[in-house]
């Protein structure tokens, strides 16, 4: 069989069982060691098993059920709580003001956990019924707990970033520094959507009657709620860019101190800790099941020569380089519709990463773009992670139309991001160049 | 038929065992990483054995969820078509499928034992400088294979049974206790 024929039947084949319904990491592992078996023969097997002891020994992978834990403590540890308080005397005066502190509470999550499901479920359970009873507009208000759901990937620390790293080779220290800046940018330019848009429509997110937003007295106890928090996020991301601890290690600090944050709001109980192992261990175990396998995915790939024949591909496209970052980011934006980030992460980088590379751009630039279209596709139909997590909470009388619904907008505003962090690569490389 | 429901049951359940208790290595693993730290910068005194040994939590953590998130459908998968599938059509497409989750697990196991057999037959150390033996976790791979290969086996039995119509009257499918997440 000639390599183009090859190539098709590897990707079909993987295409294929994805959509039979099998596990992600059987359909790797599974389509990788039939094509195995066929190109370099069943020696290579060896080394997939060897660079499965590899991973576990990977201390930057131990950091994955940290963070994960972490998350896992923190949305029942009763900060959400306290933050959704004070942000509600702070903004509930400003039409949109209820949605524009929600996004601000998720970008404060983002930065202390690194995953997506934890805001998404915390607000969804807590700000989205109080900004229905305040009138507010249904799709505005799970549109902007799905967009800032995604805010956890991107803002330091992340998981996603992690694993990233793992597959290119990148610094997990550049790549967190890296994600600071677009994040921010993100979270102002959502949060300004939300108030253009309810100021021409006041009626999509209508201002706190006045004897509802607290006194001068109330609002500064309220900003009490701010310290635990930034405590997590000091302790976390401090100690990573100041140097002090690896990025595993700080995640043990997170853990520390979301444990702590649950004590002081008396969350801290024996059941919340064994939930919340399990929750871990599933995804965690997940995770890395799937890492497993695409040591065995990545070997059949480079076995066919398969490299070779997508970069002859690519060279050809018409456009110049840029036409290329762009085409990969189209092609991301669909995968991310469909299949899982990790997924994607293992079967386009391998494939698209050498060619950014020999294109002359940054991995790490390259590495936030990639982010960033992962946040769009959580809250992209059908698939998107953060419209499922949203769906489990959500009264009865939200449709998963609804949803589907209410990301229209915000993507838009997600897509523009990219674009800028896109034309200006310096929003994203500025930060690591000065840390590191 | 009363043999392969038993062997189903069996199997889930030894693999919920081991998940429910290996869930808790998260914590051991925190408190080593967490104790370094503290050593390091107050105590002054880095240890050379803290994070090798939470590095090797790890790897049992991460080895044992294999067979618990097959036997609790935790293994993410794309679901556009499969959840839309009737059961007898779900079940033909999943006994059709699960020859790749042989051809893997299998691979897996095969090979992984014949490194576990090398390393135990020179009862191999990391050669850190902790230097503490790591037969028993290569000796852990193929263990984890067989997990899984054991379960990936009760739910090809369980989609038989559905396929040819002789599904015990308690659905096998949901005896594992569904836990929360």
């Amino acid at each position: 069989m000639s390599l183009e024929l090859l190539t098709i039947a590897f990707f079909g084949a993987l295409i294929f069982f994805l959509l039979l319904g099998l596990p992600l990491v059987f359909v790797l592992g599974g389509v990788s060691v039939v094509f195995l078996y066929f190109t370099w023969g069943p020696s290579a097997f060896y080394m997939v098993a060897s660079q499965m002891w590899g991973s576990m020994g990977s201390f930057t992978l131990l950091a994955i059920p940290l963070f994960v834990f972490m998350a896992m403590v923190l949305e029942r540890a009763g900060v959400a709580q306290s933050l959704y308080t004070m942000m509600h005397l702070w903004w509930g005066g400003v039409r949109g003001g209820l949605a524009i502190g929600t996004v601000g509470i998720c970008a404060i999550f983002g930065a202390m956990c690194g995953i997506s499901g934890a805001a998404v479920v915390t607000m969804g359970t807590i700000a989205l019924p109080r900004m229905l009873e305040r009138k507010y507009d249904k799709e505005l208000a799970l549109g902007c707990i799905n967009a800032g759901g995604g805010f956890g990937i991107l803002i330091p620390p992340s998981i996603i970033m992690i694993l990233y790293s793992l597959i290119t080779g990148t610094s997990v220290g550049k790549l967190f520094a890296a994600g600071v800046l677009p994040g921010l940018l993100l979270l102002i330019l959502i949060s300004g959507y939300i108030a253009i848009r309810c100021r021409l429509q006041p009626h999509l997110g209508p201002a706190l009657p006045p004897d509802e937003r607290g006194t001068w007295g109330e609002k500064l106890v309220a900003l009490r709620a701010v310290m635990l928090p930034m405590l997590i996020v000091v302790m976390v991301l401090g100690s990573i860019m100041g140097g002090i601890a690896t990025p595993t290690e700080a995640a043990a600090l997170g853990v520390a101190g979301a444990l702590f944050s649950a004590a002081v709001h008396r969350q801290l109980s024996w059941d919340m800790i064994r939930d919340a192992s399990l929750r871990t261990f599933r995804l965690t175990g997940m995770i890395v099941w799937i890492l497993f396998a695409a040591h065995a995915f990545s070997s059949a790939y480079q076995g066919m020569g398969a490299q070779d024949l997508v970069q002859d591909l690519v060279s050809d496209i018409p456009g110049g380089p840029w036409a290329t970052i762009i085409l990969f980011q189209v092609l991301i934006f669909f995968m991310a519709m469909v299949l899982d980030p990790l997924g994607i992460m293992l079967i386009t980088l391998p494939v698209f990463l050498p060619v950014v590379v020999a294109l002359g751009f940054d991995p790490v630039w390259f590495g936030i773009l990639f982010i960033i279209n992962m946040e769009i596709g959580y809250m992209t139909p059908p698939f998107g992670f953060n419209l499922f997590y949203l769906k489990g909470i959500v009264p009865p009388s939200i449709k998963m139309g609804d949803i589907y619904r209410s990301v229209v907008p915000y993507v838009a505003v997600m897509i523009l991001a990219m674009a800028i962090v896109m034309a200006f690569p310096e929003i994203a490389i500025w930060l690591p160049g000065v840390l590191f | 038929m009363r043999v392969l429901s038993r062997y189903v049951e069996a199997v889930t359940a030894l693999n919920n065992r081991i998940g429910h208790v290996s869930a808790f290595l998260v914590i051991p693993i925190f408190l080593l990483l967490l104790l370094e730290v503290g050593l390091r910068y107050l105590a002054g005194s880095p240890t050379v054995w803290t994070n090798e040994l939470a590095q090797m939590l790890f790897g049992a953590y991460v080895l044992l969820a294999g067979g618990f998130l097959l036997a609790n459908r935790g293994h993410a998968n794309v679901d556009i078509l499969h959840g839309r599938f009737r059961p007898r059509q779900r079940a033909a497409v999943d006994v059709f499928t699960s020859t790749l989750l042989f051809a893997f697990v299998g691979a897996l196991l095969y090979f992984s034992s014949s490194m576990a057999w090398e390393s135990v037959g020179r009862l191999e150390h990391s050669m850190s400088a902790w230097n503490p033996p790591v037969w028993p976790l290569r000796l852990l791979i193929p263990i984890a294979a067989a997990l899984l290969l054991l379960q990936g086996l009760a739910k090809l039995i369980v989609d038989l049974q559905i396929l040819f119509g002789t599904a015990p009257p308690q659905s096998p499918d949901t005896t594992p206790a569904e836990d929360a997440s």
